[in-house]
């Protein structure tokens, strides 16, 4: 028989990991809740991907940081600094995307994108064919490159929201991100969509997506065990001693006590 | 001490339900952090307005139709259940500069917004697309609510489109419609009202609108035949790409109907005037 050891200290352990296939396997299963998730008209167009493992996941963490410096607005700096920090502390990321708001619209002029009874807004400011959008040029001037059919992008909620219930079933800590989203569509993940957002997931004692504190990209636990081991090594190095052969304790009034 | 007639009570109980998946819709987690989250549930009578104007939407629109015939059928049996209305402004940006909405940022969509609002067939734009993403969700996780709770339920774009015209959840963009209930099994899905609206031609012949390829006879002629009858062969039908003017103003002429309606319901039109 094996035995299992769980306990989510030190990050990456055996017994970390053993903890993180868990959430793998929740992760699995917020997949299935969001392909099952209601949708307009009850068609699909949403496609997952699943992130697991440290490198794996530092990549997605580092695409958000290049953002965070180079890209986004200013209001989003701290937000995609924090968010990565999050999901370095995550244990998967499940990435959902929606494959349809920019190739395929609804076509049903509900009104969404332009506020017109016609879908006369989005087709008229994207490369198409007697209705067939061309997407294959996919140079972006922004973030995502728009519009998008905004009732086929209102599905993909749905499909977070699904999953996102699944996790909260699971006792399974979840935050659905735009920063990650943004990401992991940079690097290819979920790469038939357009709008992309990532949901980091643990399982862990404290809610790594809550209380955060300013300036969280420098404040953040994984700085503070780094910088006891920084400050260990140096001060342990001045109240050295020759251990074999002495105890700097007996020379106090107390060590004394203790000997008697 | 009391005995309750079992089905009765839990009639009764889906309006409890309901509130229960206006809470989960408040906790639904987002992306933007800002949605304005508007419900109200209705029952009874207060639905005959939006079944009458989806009704008469539906006369030309076999969308409209499929969801007006049900809920006339259950209001007409006393077993209408409540529904909820979902509704929010997602008009106002996220303020992300993300571009999803076709502008470049928050702020030249917000001056197109100003002079360009208006509504399509059943929602106001232009929208915000992370609003509209984390209206789903909120819209989803009361749909789970309900699942939760073995209660029948199905988010209609239908009812929000016509609750909305009629002025429900007022400063809303979008509103959505939740039936919580009927009592019973896949209601929404088998629905025996449907079942003499339409006929076998009909229902046929919107399988062939929908893919005409899977009736299609060899089309390396260039003209393929459309098998339409037991014998195809004989006498043969193609498809055909044409204006339908009929139809247009049958369409048009129904849309005026539905939006006198609506303005006699809302009050902009008095009893008298034409």
């Amino acid at each position: 028989m094996a035995r299992i050891h769980i306990d989510e200290f030190p990050p990456y352990s055996p017994s970390d990991q053993a903890k993180k296939e868990n959430v793998l396997v929740v992760a699995k299963l917020m997949v299935n809740a969001a392909l099952t998730a209601p949708l307009t008209g009850g068609v699909p167009g949403h496609e997952a991907e699943i992130v697991y493992g440290q490198k794996e996941i530092e990549q997605v963490a580092r695409e958000m940081e290049r953002l965070a410096h180079k890209e986004v607005p200013k209001r989003l700096k701290k937000p995609f600094l924090y968010e990565a920090v999050m999901a370095r502390e995550s244990d998967a990321i499940v990435f959902l995307g929606n494959k349809r708001a920019h190739e395929t619209p609804m076509d049903v002029g509900c009104g969404l994108c332009g506020g017109e009874p016609d879908c006369s807004f989005v087709y008229n400011r994207v490369n198409h064919f007697n209705g067939l959008i061309d997407a294959t040029d996919r140079s972006r001037e922004t973030a995502i490159k728009g519009p998008v059919c905004v009732i086929r992008a209102h599905d993909l909620g749905y499909v977070i929201g699904s999953a996102m219930w699944i996790a909260g079933n699971h006792f399974v800590d979840a935050k659905s991100c735009y920063s990650v989203g943004l990401a992991g569509r940079n690097l290819d993940i979920c790469m038939n969509s357009e709008i992309v957002v990532g949901i980091l997931i643990a399982a862990a004692s404290k809610n790594p997506y809550a209380d955060i504190p300013p300036n969280y990209h420098l404040t953040n636990m994984a700085k503070q065990i780094d910088a006891v081991r920084k400050i260990t090594t140096i001060t342990r190095q001045i109240p050295n001693h020759p251990y074999h052969t002495f105890d700097p304790e007996k020379k106090t009034e107390a060590g004394k006590k203790k000997e008697e | 001490m009391a005995i309750y007639n079992g089905l009765e009570a839990a009639h009764e109980h889906l309006l409890d339900v309901a509130k229960a998946c206006i809470i989960a819709a408040g906790k639904a987690p987002t992306l933007t952090h800002r949605v304005e989250l508007m419900a109200e549930i209705i029952t009874g009578e207060d639905m005959d307005p939006i079944i009458d104007v989806l009704a008469t939407l539906g006369e030309n629109s076999a969308f409209q139709l499929h969801d007006a015939v049900a809920l006339q059928s259950l209001r007409k049996q006393n077993k209408l259940p409540p529904i909820v209305l979902f509704g929010a402004d997602l008009l106002k940006p996220a303020l992300w500069d993300c571009g999803a909405c076709g502008f470049k940022t928050c702020g030249e969509y917000l001056k197109y917004t100003q002079t360009n609002k208006g509504v399509g067939i059943g929602c106001y734009g232009p929208t915000c697309v992370w609003k509209a993403v984390d209206f789903g969700t909120v819209c989803d996780y009361a749909c789970a609510c309900a699942a939760q709770h073995h209660a029948e339920a199905r988010i209609m774009f239908s009812i929000g489109a016509c609750a909305l015209l009629l002025g429900h959840l007022e400063g809303a963009t979008m509103v959505l419609g939740l039936p919580i209930g009927p009592l019973g099994k896949n209601l929404w899905f088998d629905r025996e009202a449907w079942k003499e609206t339409l006929s076998f031609d009909q229902k046929m012949m919107t399988q062939l609108a929908g893919g005409p390829t899977n009736q299609m006879a060899f089309s390396g002629g260039g003209n393929p035949i459309i098998k339409s009858k037991p014998n195809w062969w004989e006498d043969p039908t193609f498809l055909k790409v044409e204006q339908d003017e009929t139809f247009i103003e049958k369409d048009v002429n129904n849309k005026a109907k539905a939006y006198e309606k609506i303005m006699r319901y809302t009050g902009a039109l008095g009893e008298d005037e034409e």
